[in-house]
């Protein structure tokens, strides 16, 4: 009996323990149950509404330099521009009581992606740069070509 | 006088004298002041920039100088003054910008306008280390301003950093034009790696004429497109083209020749001088000048490689191919890297004159540093 009172006072510590206020990668973390936990990123699912947690990571971080606050459809996003072990936060928008918290940690998939994105972009401008200059190129050799002939 | 009197004299007097406030890291940061201005005066490297910058340094380095701080009516001491109003407020860079347009000839770069994709192709080194930097413990918006300096672009580089790490603004400024005064040192070793020597030889046909309307249409249409789509630079590159504009109208030679000379000139001294002040030795003496000196020199080879390989790819696909020496001058560093190009190809072939080829793409890597700081502002914005 008193085996069994240990097992289920551990099972109870197990599932209950996450519900308190914790950190990940050294970010405070709200109260509230986790979803999922690996090591690149935690879900939880806490009790508050989507403003109470933003006002939560908003009072915390109030002082903090270089991040990016972002108001999307589908959720609230807090990107780190700086060098801190997170990389995100997502506090999405759902209807009920209850409020999804998602931390991050993978910077990399968003630095690679970013910076592939924004190289390409650089040849996009500049291929448009040529595009606009063959067009006028061509304008200006036919304009000239009609107006040649006048002169004469 | 009793003799405590004249102790507290002579105390006062000294603790008004920076001897009294003496600290030893001042001593290297003239030793790194000398080291420039020995490349400015001895060696002649970027001598218009590293002279003020040497100097600015130097004098911001002594104990008690009333030059970067704030009086106590609360207005900048001298420095802190072209600093603030000419560097924290964006406005130099512009205004060199304004100069470099009014000095530049666009011709090379209409008459082949493939070579815009060179311009882009030399912008690799700005995100490949942008990567390292982030690794080396730099912040996301460090290692934006870090990268960019693979451009080869000082008023682009000072824009940026200004704008997003204005604490690396000295370190920055310094490497950048440090660096594109080491061009010809630092390319020819990667042309020759990455290009065989039927390929050094290879000839281009001689450029079209480009009419003079042509040259005045182009700053109207390159300022559409660019603030269209890269309306974060437009402080630049607006500037800059309107400095085109003035040049080629021909309407306005008094105009252009003042943005050429007196202004160009008046703003590199405060751009200098506010630049070396920034290096105060509580500042610059840590590891990160260190790691932007040695990230700096690998992002000029990786920017003089991509411009070579992108010159390469681009002739699997073009009827008349391009020298792919020239795609090392798509990093700016106008008109240094067209040079550098120009005395290679030479050294292979005395009749090959890749001169004004080279300019297309050095005018163009003005164009695609801009356009890459503008991907950065927008980054973070």
């Amino acid at each position: 009996m008193k085996t069994l009172r240990w097992i289920f006072f551990s099972i109870i510590l197990v599932f209950v323990s996450p519900a308190f206020g914790t950190e990940f990668l050294g970010l405070p973390l709200p109260e509230g149950k986790v979803l999922e936990k690996t090591d690149t990123y935690i879900k939880l699912e806490v009790p508050q509404s989507h403003e109470e947690i933003l006002n939560f990571y908003k009072k915390l971080l109030k002082d903090e330099k270089d991040l990016k606050y972002r108001d999307w459809a589908e959720m609230t996003y807090i990107e780190d521009d700086g060098a801190r072990p997170w990389h995100s936060i997502n506090i999405y928008k759902k209807q009920g009581q209850n409020t999804i918290v998602q931390v991050n940690k993978d910077k990399w998939t968003w630095i690679i992606g970013t910076l592939t994105l924004r190289f390409v972009a650089v040849f996009v401008v500049l291929m448009v740069l040529q595009i606009a200059l063959n067009i006028s190129g061509q304008v200006f050799k036919r304009v000239f070509k009609e107006e040649e002939p006048k002169k004469a | 006088m009793t003799y405590n009197e004249i102790l507290d004299l002579l105390y006062g007097t000294l603790v008004t004298t920076g001897i009294w406030h003496f600290q030893w890291n001042v001593i290297i940061m003239w030793l790194i002041a000398f080291f420039f201005l020995y490349l400015a005066v001895v060696k002649k490297y970027e001598p218009l920039l590293l002279l003020p910058i040497g100097f600015g340094m130097f004098l911001v380095n002594f104990p008690m100088v009333p030059l970067m701080g704030w009086t106590e009516e609360g207005h900048g001491e001298l420095l802190r003054i072209f600093y603030h109003y000419g560097l924290e407020w964006e406005v130099i860079p512009c205004v060199i910008f304004l100069g470099l347009g009014a000095m530049t000839d666009f011709g090379p770069l209409i008459a082949n306008p493939k070579s815009l994709i060179l311009g882009a192709g030399a912008q690799l080194g700005v995100f490949v280390t942008f990567t390292g930097t982030v690794l080396a413990g730099f912040t996301l918006k460090e290692a934006a301003s870090v990268g960019i300096i693979g451009g080869a672009d000082g008023p682009t580089t000072i824009y940026l950093t200004q704008h997003l790490a204005p604490q690396l603004l000295g370190a920055n400024a310094l490497a950048a034009y440090s660096y594109m005064a080491m061009v010809p040192l630092i390319q020819p070793p990667i042309i020759k790696l990455l290009t065989t020597e039927e390929e050094r030889k290879m000839k281009m046909r001689q450029l079209r004429p480009v009419s003079k309307r042509e040259k005045i249409i182009f700053p109207i249409v390159c300022t559409g497109v660019i603030a269209l789509l890269v309306p974060s630079v437009i402080p630049l590159m607006g500037m800059f083209m309107l400095g085109n504009f003035m040049r080629e109208s021909g309407v306005v030679g008094r105009l252009s020749e003042t943005a050429q000379n007196a202004l160009m000139n008046i703003v590199t001294i405060f751009l200098g001088v506010s630049v070396g002040a920034t290096m105060s030795a509580e500042k610059f003496l840590s590891y990160k000048p260190l790691f932007i000196f040695g990230l700096g020199i690998i992002d000029f080879m990786v920017c003089t490689a991509g411009g070579v390989l992108t010159a390469k790819v681009m002739n699997l696909f073009l009827k008349e191919k391009i020298n792919p020496i020239i795609g090392a001058a798509g990093v700016s560093a106008v008109p240094m890297s067209a040079r550098v190009c120009q005395t290679l190809a030479l050294k292979y072939d005395k009749t090959n004159y890749l001169l004004m080829h080279a300019m297309g793409p050095n005018l163009a890597g003005v164009i695609g540093t801009a356009a890459a700081a503008g991907m950065f502002i927008a980054m973070f914005s």
